[in-house]
């Protein structure tokens, strides 16, 4: 394996340069950088096996936070620990600051009533609506899996429509999903004892039968 | 110095708060800085998400960077950005070694449960949004809607109608995505272009 080979510093150099070249490349980050990860870290240098590396796409996916810098730091730490993890998240972070604070000192120079500009905007607004409506229907297809959680959806829609901060929905969301996955085992639990009763319930009564005859 | 401070712990819990991807980000970012602190309107919230979409980088990081810089100048786009990454780092170091073993908790399990079902919900309010700056000219005037409860008619605020623009390059976005694979850099660029021809019309 490589990664002996590798001293200390050059571990955190080879993080810090290659989240900033991902982040600085990949456009429309979190997953996209998923394919660039894999070139660069398990058939480039073998730091990680294909395995830790779908293992570590499932857990930054349920932790908070931003996908991109989630894997970021799940990697350095993997990689190179707590260092690690500080250079490959700096890394990711470079870039777009550079890009973006290039961009926001140029905007108050650009002419607001400029036709084309504007429309270059609105389009972009309407392609991002598309975007964004087939992620969450793909979301939804993925999460929601009975009558009662689509229901459940639709009320937390209804709320952030009325003005309800998202931060507390997401709040409430935490100790509701107790007490739904509390129920949901509860009732498996239930119908997997009357399911065993019931089977032998019938066992007993070919029992039974046979010692009729 | 101070508005610094604030902006770094504003993101800092948007980043604990934000469950299932950068798109996340946007009730949580309209909730506070359009509806709330008003530092900006829905028409430049909607701009910033267009430049945020097709500059490098992850969605969630541009946005954060845009947004504290409009607030607070350099500093804050500083300021703002490390807020987004500290939780995540803190998270990070210490969970990495215990999370798996903890993943089929029933307190684990229920988080996840609750908080993706309340992110689908989030996501499809952040498409409403977004309707208001792109399909529709202008926001969603919900208000108005409850006048259907009452059985009358509801009064549409001046200007608000359907862009015809809008509506194809949306509709054209949502049918490449599903039968195509072209990249989502394609699609962007691809809108910026037809939106410029089509700017008339929207």
């Amino acid at each position: 394996m490589e990664i002996q080979t590798l001293s200390k510093a050059k571990r955190l150099l080879l993080l810090y340069c290659s989240f900033f070249r991902i982040t600085a490349l990949v456009v429309g980050g979190g997953l996209a950088m998923l394919p660039v990860i894999e070139e660069i870290f398990v058939v480039k240098h073998k730091l990680m096996t294909r395995e830790e590396l779908l293992d570590m796409t499932a857990l930054t996916q349920t932790v908070p936070g931003i996908i991109a810098i989630n894997s970021a730091v799940y990697i350095g730490m993997k990689i190179a620990g707590v260092p690690g993890a500080l250079a490959a998240a700096f890394g990711a972070v470079t870039p777009p600051f550079t890009v973006i604070l290039i961009i926001a000192s140029l905007f108050p120079h650009l002419d607001p009533k400029n036709r084309y500009l504007l429309g270059v905007f609105a389009g972009i607004r309407a392609a991002v609506t598309g975007m964004i409506l087939v992620t969450g229907c793909r979301m939804f297809r993925r999460t929601v899996k009975s009558k009662l959680e689509c229901a459940v959806v639709l009320v937390f829609f209804v709320l952030a429509i009325m003005k309800v901060s998202p931060a507390l929905l997401i709040l409430v969301a935490v100790p509701f999903g107790w007490c739904y996955v509390w129920w949901q085992t509860r009732r498996l639990a239930r119908a997997e004892q009357a399911n065993r009763e019931s089977s032998k319930d019938s066992a007993e009564s070919m029992q039974n039968g046979e010692d009729a005859k | 110095m101070n508005h610094c401070i604030v902006l770094f712990f504003q993101f800092c819990k948007f980043s604990v708060l934000c469950f299932g991807g950068g798109y996340m980000l946007i009730p949580l970012l309209t909730a506070e800085y359009v509806d709330q602190e008003r530092v900006l309107t829905m028409s430049e919230f909607g701009n910033l998400c267009s430049v945020a979409q097709v500059t490098p980088g992850p969605v969630g990081l541009n946005t954060a960077t845009y947004v504290g810089y409009v607030n607070a100048g350099f500093f804050g786009a500083l300021a703002a950005s490390l807020g987004l990454i500290a939780p995540t780092i803190l998270i990070g170091c210490s969970a990495t070694a215990g999370i798996n073993r903890w993943k089929d908790t029933f307190l684990v399990k229920g988080m996840l449960k609750g908080t993706r079902l309340a992110a689908v919900a989030l996501i499809m309010f952040a498409v409403t949004i977004f309707l208001g700056m792109s399909v529709f000219t202008k926001t969603i005037p919900w208000e108005s809607f409850g006048a259907l409860f009452r059985l009358q008619r509801p009064v549409l605020p001046e200007g608000f109608r359907v862009s015809p623009a809008g509506v194809l390059i949306c509709g054209a976005t949502i049918v490449l995505m599903l039968k195509t694979k072209l990249p989502t850099t394609a699609l962007l660029l691809g809108a910026a272009a037809a939106g410029a021809i089509l700017s008339a019309w929207f």
